[in-house]
């Protein structure tokens, strides 16, 4: 399989990723030989059915879990040879996360899970893009609130901030929708999309709704622990055709 | 019933590692309390075997009738009969033997010069008794004495001193004696009589050096013939002794010293040991309480669950309850079987250290196996009630909301109670100190002091522990700020595991604060009232030792560096009805090294029938110079004395003074337990010191000591105490530290998610440890703040108590330097019990944590 990049950078890329997960009788090959490049600079929707591995592919091209074989880069920098707080300090300064649970840290405010990961580098950022990025998700009037305080939505546009904050090489969202009502959940996917087109960012998105995977520039295809398909430029209805196929036993 | 204990047994599997505090709790306290209480029986089985074995062969003793005890002393003070009463005894008939017991301290000086025992056990010199039967000691080796000087010394003393047959040593009578040693002896078996020191003199040598008089014994030892039972020999000595004598059985002579010993050292030394305990066990009722509340809280959605399935509120406590049950029954069994190991691990140990310990089995008594056990059930179930009610209160809807945010901490109620409580604490507590000093008023207003400081915990948790975390956020930052804020987050839970904490820490602070404060007054005293420049003592505790020569003081007085040489004896006699410690002494040399105020009277006119009375005790008495009281001295004798002087201070002269003019007729083995030396004009301390330790070295080698000194050695005790209860607290204190090491990993348990996030946005494993143990020493540092303020408080309160009832003053003493050792020691102890919570954190799988489920 080639990737065309149109001659753009990388933000991430896994090359003949294998994850198996326990060992013997019970060993479960998640991923199954998976190579895929996230081009900068894009936003990319990962799609596929239950159990696909396509969870697993984030979490491993995100520095979160580590592969049994094969390779997984951000940027310039391979993975597989960074120990764990390397791997962390990767984490922090290189990657953002948009988790499906929203995952803030209940005693911070709004602003202090904004900037959770600068404070945690013990760096200042730059307070410009981060304020920009409160007007972006509309929370200027909710900096002081905790998280309790505030509706699904609200709490998931706190973790799209949190994530965009240290300007990440690559923000990755793992089910960002998944538990927000449709309109809640369109503001998010709309955040995501605007980051890229107007600021450049790069996002690599898991998710198992059309819907959603029609905001990106392009879908990527799991099944079974391998790489299927992708599709560019995707259409709700598109997306959901093709995902119509895996389900009929071939 | 039977789903509850199916539920609960399923629980207690699935979370075994939740209750391993509370196991350690319960067992901790449980083997502390048990470890005590084995002790303290086998103790008492030993000393019994011990006394029976010493009078085994004795059937009646025949001694003076009465006995004097002054207050805060175990032992009477018995006049001796005359020795000659032998004869009279021996020809009553039943009568197979018998020999006059002559008594008296006697302390050994070991090879290399310093004096053996006298740390406690008593140092007894006697006569060598001939009839074994009458001799609790056997020959163990070479002979008995035959001429002056000769002696037979117990083997183990023998043994501690580097001392055999054929050596030559100085026994302190407290005259010194030069004796030389013929024979080894053993008791029931054993090298001696526990840790007890026995010198055995020739009949002679003994009346010449242990009694004031010849002719005299401490008592006469009785065997009875055969077919006599001990009773019938009694009831037959009887008629035939003189006025003032008695007979009693042998049993009866051998339980009353066991009783002595049992009833006085042991009891009091096994209260103190369950004191401690007591502590122990209530700090871990803290602990307990909060493990189970703390499982309850996050167990909410559970047994919402079962409640909407149609579990009775019951049954859910119920199910709690035989979780705690079961925790409680088998580590109370644990810390029972535990208990027992400490106990013979003491036993082994003791000796060893040189602690008196006897030997034999451990000895078990059915309150020591029961108590334990019934304790550490109760504690651990009547910790977990509350939680276990609570748990049944959970509504069925709780199953589908979020747990409900803590509100606790800033409760109203809680804040007005907590008030008023510490308010009625301090009116109390004040009562007692200021208005009508009293201890129970005192100690009241002490209990509820410390409950006000567990109802206000929550509510001052929150400003605590903004404060204390205050600089938190600029040395760690946002670190120290999640540190912070998860102290902050469940008030009451940090404040309860604070608690258990403030709790060791108050009680240590407390006696640290106490100690100090008896220090300053012993300081203050000898710097008040000693105006000599140096004082020689011969150190000892309890029964040991056996004092100074009487003729000291006269040959350090004859020095020429030496100005006035006074020696403080003491007598014993009944003023007014009631046991008095005299001081027999030279009133007017007294006035000399001593200040005792102002003196209304004439000192040097005491003669051989005057006294002189402190003005408190004159007080009581109701009389002045001029007016008489009358002595009853230990011979039965009834004096009419006058009373020429009252003086003001009394601490080191002792409330009554008399002449030794007065007291000879009626002393016993003369003995001096102070002489203090004022030197002559010109002379320094240096060349004074040297001149007079010079001549206390032809007189056993007691202690010469300048007022510092003098003042510090007195005060050494102390010190001593102090450590022991250190080493008592140390468990508390753990017990507290495995409190807030279980509420942590049970909070990390509930923040696993929380965790994970930040570990993937960018959080090290280091920076993670950090905020886990800050989190933990600022738990720490609430509970260390509030221990020292309550036991810095409880302590004045102890002191101004104690200097309000007695009549010594006491002085009040803040040790700066050991309050900010237990301070760090309270934060050191934070860091520790963070330390695993913190590495288990660590460890946490990122991915698990942020997933979805």
């Amino acid at each position: 399989m080639t990737t065309t990049t149109t001659g753009t950078r990388t933000a991430a890329r896994v090359v003949d990723a294998v994850k198996v997960y326990g060992a013997g009788d019970t060993a479960v090959r998640a991923l199954d030989g998976v190579s895929v490049t996230f081009p900068a600079a894009r936003f990319t929707a990962v799609m596929g059915p239950s159990g696909s591995g396509k969870s697993t592919l984030l979490h491993c091209a995100a520095g979160l879990d580590t592969l049994t074989r094969g390779a997984a880069w951000i940027g310039a920098t391979e993975l597989g040879g960074l120990d764990d707080r390397r791997l962390t300090l990767l984490r922090r300064d290189r990657v953002g996360f948009v988790f499906q649970a929203y995952n803030l840290v209940p005693t911070l405010t709004v602003a202090e899970n904004i900037t959770l990961p600068l404070d945690l580098a013990g760096d200042g950022g730059d307070p410009e893009w981060i304020d920009t990025l409160i007007d972006v998700v509309g929370l200027r009037d909710r900096l002081r609130h905790r998280p309790a305080e505030l509706s699904g939505g609200q709490r998931q546009r706190v973790a799209v901030a949190r994530a965009f904050a240290g300007r990440p090489d690559v923000v990755f969202a793992d089910e960002p929708t998944g538990n927000l009502d449709s309109r809640s959940g369109e503001e998010v996917l709309g955040l995501l999309g605007n980051a890229v087109r107007q600021t450049g960012r790069t996002v690599v998105m898991v998710t198992h709704d059309p819907v959603a995977a029609a905001h990106a520039d392009e879908v990527v295809f799991l099944a079974d622990g391998r790489l299927v398909d992708r599709m560019e430029v995707p259409t709700a209805d598109a997306v959901l055709d093709r995902m119509k196929a895996f389900e009929v036993p071939s | 019933m039977n789903t509850s204990l199916r539920l609960s047994v399923s629980s207690l599997r699935a979370h075994k590692r939740r209750f391993a505090g509370t196991f350690l709790a319960v067992f901790l306290g449980v083997a502390f309390l048990a470890g005590t209480l084995v002790m303290g029986d086998t103790l008492r089985a030993s000393f019994d075997s011990m006394f029976g074995n010493a009078a085994a062969g004795t059937d009646a003793v025949v001694r003076s009738a009465d006995a004097i005890t002054t207050p805060g002393e175990s032992q009477g003070v018995r006049q001796p009969v005359a020795a000659d009463l032998v004869r009279t005894v021996e020809r009553v008939p039943g009568v197979a033997a018998a020999a006059p017991d002559i008594q008296g301290a006697g302390q050994l000086v070991a090879a290399d010069g310093e004096p053996i025992g006298g740390q406690g056990p008593p140092t007894v010199a006697g006569n060598w008794i001939a009839d074994p039967a009458l001799n609790p000691y056997r020959l163990a080796q070479g002979r008995a004495p035959r001429k002056s000087g000769e002696v037979v010394v117990n083997r183990g003393t023998a043994e501690r001193g580097g001392l055999d047959i054929g050596d030559t040593t100085v026994l302190r009578t407290p005259d010194p004696v030069e004796v030389t040693i013929v024979g080894l002896a053993t008791f029931g078996g054993e090298d001696g009589m526990a840790q007890v020191t026995f010198t055995g003199m020739t009949r002679a040598d003994a009346e010449k050096y242990l009694t004031a008089r010849a002719g005299e014994a401490a008592s006469i030892l009785v065997r009875a013939g055969p077919g006599v039972s001990q009773d019938e020999l009694v009831d037959r000595l009887t008629p035939a002794l003189p006025e003032g004598v008695e007979a009693v059985t042998g049993r009866q002579s051998a339980e009353e010293n066991n009783e002595m010993i049992s009833g006085q050292f042991l009891g009091i030394f096994t209260l103190f040991l369950l004191v401690f305990s007591g502590v122990a066990l209530l700090v871990a009722t803290f602990s307990i309480h909060n493990t189970f509340a703390i499982v309850v809280a996050q167990r909410t959605r559970e047994n919402a669950l079962l409640r909407a399935l149609g579990a009775s509120r019951r049954q859910v406590t119920a199910a709690t309850l035989v979780e705690a049950g079961v925790v409680a029954v088998t580590a109370s069994a644990a810390g029972l079987a535990g208990g027992i190991g400490i106990a013979a691990g003491l036993q082994a140990l003791f000796p060893a250290i040189g602690f008196p310990f006897p030997e034999g089995a451990l000895v078990i008594g059915a309150v020591s196996l029961l108590l334990p056990l019934a304790v550490g059930v109760v504690v651990c179930l009547g910790s977990a009630l509350l939680p276990a009610v609570r748990a049944g209160r959970t509504a069925p809807l709780a199953a589908l909301r979020e747990t409900a945010v803590d509100t606790s901490g800033a409760s109203r109620t809680r804040a007005v109670a907590g008030t008023g409580l510490a308010a009625l604490a301090v009116a109390v507590t004040l009562t007692g100190v200021l208005v009508s000093p009293s201890v129970w008023p005192a100690g009241t207003g002490a209990v509820l002091a410390l409950v006000s400081f567990v109802v206000l915990g929550p509510v001052a948790c929150s400003t605590a522990v903004r404060v204390l975390g205050g600089p938190l956020d600029r040395l760690r930052g946002v670190t120290g700020s999640l540190a912070r804020r998860n102290a902050l987050r469940s008030p009451k839970r940090t404040a309860a595991t604070a608690s258990a904490l403030m709790i060791g820490v108050a009680v240590v602070a407390l006696f640290t604060v106490f100690g100090a404060s008896l220090k300053a007054t012993m300081d203050q005293t000898v710097a008040r009232s000693f105006a000599g420049d140096v004082a020689v003592s011969a150190p000892s505790y309890g029964a040991g030792g056996s004092g100074l020569s009487p003729r000291l003081a006269d040959a350090v007085a004859e020095l020429p560096e030496v100005d006035t040489a006074v020696g403080l004896g003491r007598g014993v006699a009944e003023v007014d009805g009631e046991g008095r410690a005299l001081t027999v002494t030279d009133p007017v040399a007294l006035r000399r090294t001593f200040d005792l105020g102002e003196v209304e009277g004439s000192l040097a006119a005491l003669g051989t029938d005057g006294i002189a009375v402190t003005e408190q005790e004159a007080d009581r008495l109701g009389v002045g110079p001029g007016d008489t009281t009358r002595l009853t001295f230990t011979d039965g004798e009834e004096r009419t004395f006058t009373v020429r002087a009252v003086y003001g201070q009394s601490e080191l002269a002792g409330d009554y003074v008399i002449t030794r003019a007065a007291w000879a007729p009626h002393r016993t083995q003369d003995a001096d337990t102070l002489v203090a030396v004022t030197f002559a004009d010109g002379v320094d301390g240096e060349t004074g010191k040297a001149a007079v330790q010079a001549v206390a070295d032809d007189y056993g080698n007691p202690e010469v000591q300048t007022r510092d000194e003098y003042a510090q050695s007195s005060a050494a005790g102390i010190d001593m105490m102090l450590t022991l209860v250190y080493a008592l607290l140390a468990l508390a204190v753990l017990i507290a530290l495995l409190g807030i090491a279980n509420t942590l990993t049970l909070a990390i348990h509930e923040r696993t998610r929380e965790l994970g996030l930040l570990r993937a946005v960018g959080q090290t494993r280091s920076q993670l440890r950090a905020m886990v143990r800050w989190e933990s020493v600022l738990v720490a540092a609430f509970g260390t703040a509030g221990g020292l303020a309550l036991g810095a408080f409880l302590g004045w309160v102890l002191v101004e108590a104690s200097d309000g009832a007695s009549d010594s003053a006491f002085a009040f003493a803040m040790p700066p330097v050991q309050l900010a050792v237990v301070a760090l020691v309270g934060l050191a102890a934070g860091v520790l019990a963070g330390l695993r919570p913190a590495r288990r954190a660590a460890r946490l799988d990122v991915l698990r944590a942020v997933a979805t489920r």
